[in-house]
């Protein structure tokens, strides 16, 4: 028996890498799939020639001529920045998630309990009501996605200050303070709205999130984040190991626990705050990616996170995708079919694991 | 070999203006096995998380080889320390070997994955305290005993010169408590390793530890080697315990009997002489000291169990030698010492010719007038070894107006009951009250010796 354990052990490197490639796979495989959906019907082969031509050298053996310039633009300027966008607000946030519940060893523990919803529906509401004319473009930021970002970070930040008592941050403060602020934040916002008594719609609409106007620019803005964010927290995942044992624990390991958390609460916050800038607030794919892949794959961060955020942009990719049809011609808000599809089969996960799932 | 010597100066901890912890210095070389002792909220863990590096001091260094602790980075510091805490609470479902294997972090570069040298490092740890067929459970569904044994093995994995343990015991049977003690205890004499542990049983800190740090109020009160740190006198003015510290033949280690902690009886000016052997007379003892009686005891042989009491309650005994039948000098040292009481015990000590005379003396009590109770627990004739000389002694007793009980459990009353009557005499009340008469006998006067059990 203990042999099988240590060959288990050693295998575990290949075992990872392997578990990522086929998730890669899979990640290709649902953006063609997600690429499919709509109502002009576009064939897979045409999907894949128009893909194909859109990457050098191989596009020299791609004959294209068989595919309409309408069904070319349909693809590469409406649906696929839309499920891309899908795919990278949705990894952004699992892998957010992931950052916030290892830091605070808190399955509640996420973005947007922290905050930054909040902050970013009131920056949005700031800037629909006072700034909606401002032609600002910050690499890619128009001035919603601008005041959102900010809100959501600097609203984030806010909770953390405030519950820092001498060098430390206890976790029930933290999580008290998110929930007060968030209250208050609502508060100030509802106040703001029904004073101006405009733009009322599109602030609601924003809120309810969703991936109508997304356009390249939004993903060539957000991509960074996300990507630079991952992998920097990527840094960190054996450090958040440790954390789970505790502060005192992980201090004894040898992690600085308090830089580590101050680095992963900065990471996602700047990850969440760019997503939300362009998705607006989709709940759900924070909280509960992280935890279905954890009840997979097990609690190890080095495979939690980067599992997690293929899986979080799988996952709201295809819900962004049944929220196009479902309902025929008016679409639904994806955060109601990520909550509609999600809990179902996370209440089946842990059910089934519960044993093992404690926490 | 480099001397490690962990050297804590002038230590001074505070959680807002609130001291919480006072000048503490300490110096341990590799090898020492400290015991930090001390009652609840002395300091003990306060110490242990300054040297640990979790709580800055407010004053005062902790130094490492000469190295103040706090000028490291923790990962250099995980190289050299290793703590084991009081209670490992863990978030998420890690294998028992995730868990050890963390051990290894302080050694591993940040991308690194362990290597073989780590696993078999790891594999040696948790072989030593007994945990590698636990190494694929989920460490969430390990018992108490086995959560903190592998919490020692992820501390051993770091290949630590020092050890710190946190109340290593608190949650742990008999069993796992030695067992765990044991392996410290080899590490330290195989590995030279530094271990403190804060620890609240006395006597397994008595058995394993090689010197001790007493805590109170926050300071130190003594510190040294076990001889030293360890007597009745520290131990009754850090914890406000009576305690008797003795050698054990065994275990070659000193241990402690602690008594109940001191009741502020009333003391009352009568004194009570107790009839006693084997053991039966032990309770008899303790529970007339507790409700405040000067006690006396005799004859006794040394070495016998109720010998051993008199000591630790400081009872004044008339005494014989060991397996030695009475003297008639001896007895007459006891009669003159029952003749100073006001109240004579007969316990169901058995009679052999050894202590026969000790009947004849408590006789002798009764026709002076003196009180006298009988405990008739076990019948005289199953513990009469003198061929019906104490039986027929017992008849005698009862027939001179001893007052025969059935059980120890009713003596305080009645004792209080006969002292309240001599009370009353000696304030020269003429006339006791009728109804007070007969309140320092058995409401039911139990037909002596004559039912069987």
């Amino acid at each position: 028996m203990t042999d099988k354990v240590e060959s288990k052990y050693s295998k575990r490197s290949s075992r990872w890498k392997l578990i990522l490639l086929l998730l890669i796979v899979a990640l290709v495989v649902a953006i063609i799939f997600c690429l499919n959906i709509g109502f002009a019907p576009i064939s897979f082969s045409d999907i894949l020639t128009i893909l194909g031509k859109q990457i050098p050298i191989l596009n020299r053996s791609i004959n294209s001529s068989a595919v309409s310039t309408v069904n070319e633009t349909i693809i590469l300027q409406i649906r696929l920045p839309r499920v891309l966008a899908g795919a990278l607000v949705g990894a952004g946030l699992a892998a957010a998630g992931v950052m916030y519940q290892g830091v605070f060893r808190n399955p509640m523990a996420d973005s947007y309990l922290l905050g930054a919803s909040a902050g970013a529906s009131f920056g949005y509401t700031l800037a629909a009501i006072y700034a909606g004319s401002l032609a600002l473009n910050f690499f890619g930021f128009g001035i919603f996605q601008i005041v959102a970002f900010v809100g959501a970070v600097l609203t984030v930040f806010l909770v953390y200050f405030m519950s820092r008592v001498g060098n430390k941050v206890p976790i029930a403060t933290l999580l008290l303070s998110g929930i007060v602020v968030n209250i208050f934040i609502l508060a100030l916002q509802t106040v703001f709205e029904l004073r101006s008594g405009k733009a009322l719609i599109g602030i609601v609409a924003w809120i309810a999130g969703g991936f109508t106007n997304i356009t390249w620019t939004n993903i060539y803005a957000v991509f960074p984040f996300v990507l630079i964010g991952t992998v920097l927290a990527y840094f960190f995942t054996k450090d958040l190991n440790m954390l789970a044992m505790g502060d005192d624990t992980a201090q004894h390991l040898g992690v600085n626990t308090e830089r580590v958390r101050q680095i992963m609460l900065l990471t996602g916050s700047l990850i969440t705050g760019a997503v939300v800038s362009i998705s607006g607030v989709i709940g759900f794919v924070g909280l509960i990616i992280p935890h279905m892949t954890r009840l997979v794959i097990g609690p190890d961060h080095r495979i939690l996170l980067p599992t997690s955020a293929i899986v979080g942009g799988i996952f709201l990719m295809l819900c962004d995708s049944l929220a196009r049809i479902a309902t025929g011609a008016s679409e639904l808000p994806v955060g109601v079919i990520t909550a509609l599809a999600g809990t179902p089969f996370f209440i089946y996960l842990l059910r089934k694991r519960k044993t093992i799932y404690s926490l | 070999m480099n001397m490690v010597l962990l050297s804590v100066d002038g230590v001074e901890c505070r959680y807002g203006s609130v001291k919480i912890l006072e000048n503490v210095s300490l110096s341990v070389k590799e090898g020492d096995f400290v015991g930090i002792l001390g009652p609840n909220g002395s300091g003990k863990t306060t110490l242990l998380k300054s040297i640990s590096r979790t709580l800055k001091p407010h004053k005062g260094t902790i130094l490492l080889d000469k190295t103040d602790i706090y000028s490291m980075k923790s990962v250099d510091l995980a190289k050299h320390m290793a703590t084991v805490p009081q209670e490992s609470n863990i978030g998420f479902s890690f294998t028992a070997l995730d868990i050890v294997l963390m051990g290894r972090n302080p050694h591993m570069k940040r991308f690194q994955m362990e290597s073989e040298k780590d696993m078999a490092i790891v594999r040696k740890a948790m072989s030593r305290t007994n945990t590698w067929h636990l190494a694929d459970r989920p460490i969430n569904e390990l018992s108490g005993g086995e959560k903190q044994r592998v919490v020692i093995a992820r501390a051993l994995a770091q290949e630590p010169r020092v050890l710190l343990l946190d109340e290593p015991l608190t949650h742990l049977d008999m069993i796992n408590q030695l067992e765990i003690m044991d392996l410290v205890k080899g590490l330290c004499r195989t590995e030279r390793l530094i271990v403190l542990t804060v620890i609240h049983d006395l006597n397994l800190a008595a058995r394993y530890c090689n010197s001790a740090l007493l805590l109170k109020d926050r300071k130190v009160f003594a510190v040294g080697t076990l001889d030293e740190v360890l007597t009745s006198k520290n131990i009754k003015s850090v914890f406000q315990v009576d305690a008797l510290v003795k050698k054990n033949m065994i275990t070659n280690s000193l241990y402690i009997i602690p008594l109940s902690p001191e009741k502020p009886s009333v003391p009352r000016n009568c004194s009570i002489h107790i009839i006693c052997g084997a053991g039966t007379g032990t309770l008899v003892m303790k529970a007339l000291v507790d409700e405040g009686y000067e006690v006396t005891a005799g004859v006794l042989n040394m070495l016998d169990t109720d010998y051993e009491t008199s000591e630790l309650l400081k009872i004044p005994t008339v005494n014989e030698a060991p397996f030695s039948p009475i003297t008639e000098q001896t007895k007459q040292a006891n009669l003159k010492m029952i003749s100073k009481a006001a109240i004579v015990v007969v316990t169901s000590v058995p009679f052999g010719y050894g202590n026969l005379s000790n009947l004849e003396s408590a006789l002798e009590a009764v026709k002076r007038g003196i009180r006298t109770y009988v405990i008739d627990e076990v019948p005289i004739e199953s513990r009469d070894f003198t061929g019906g000389k104490a039986t027929a002694l017992m008849a005698d007793l009862k027939k001179q107006g001893a007052i025969f009980i059935k059980h120890p459990s009713e003596l305080p009353t009645l004792v209080n009951a006969t002292h309240d009557l001599i009370e009353l005499r000696k304030r020269g009340q003429a006339e006791i009250p009728g109804h007070m008469k007969n309140v320092d006998k058995p409401v039911v006067q139990p037909v002596g010796g004559k039912e069987s059990h």
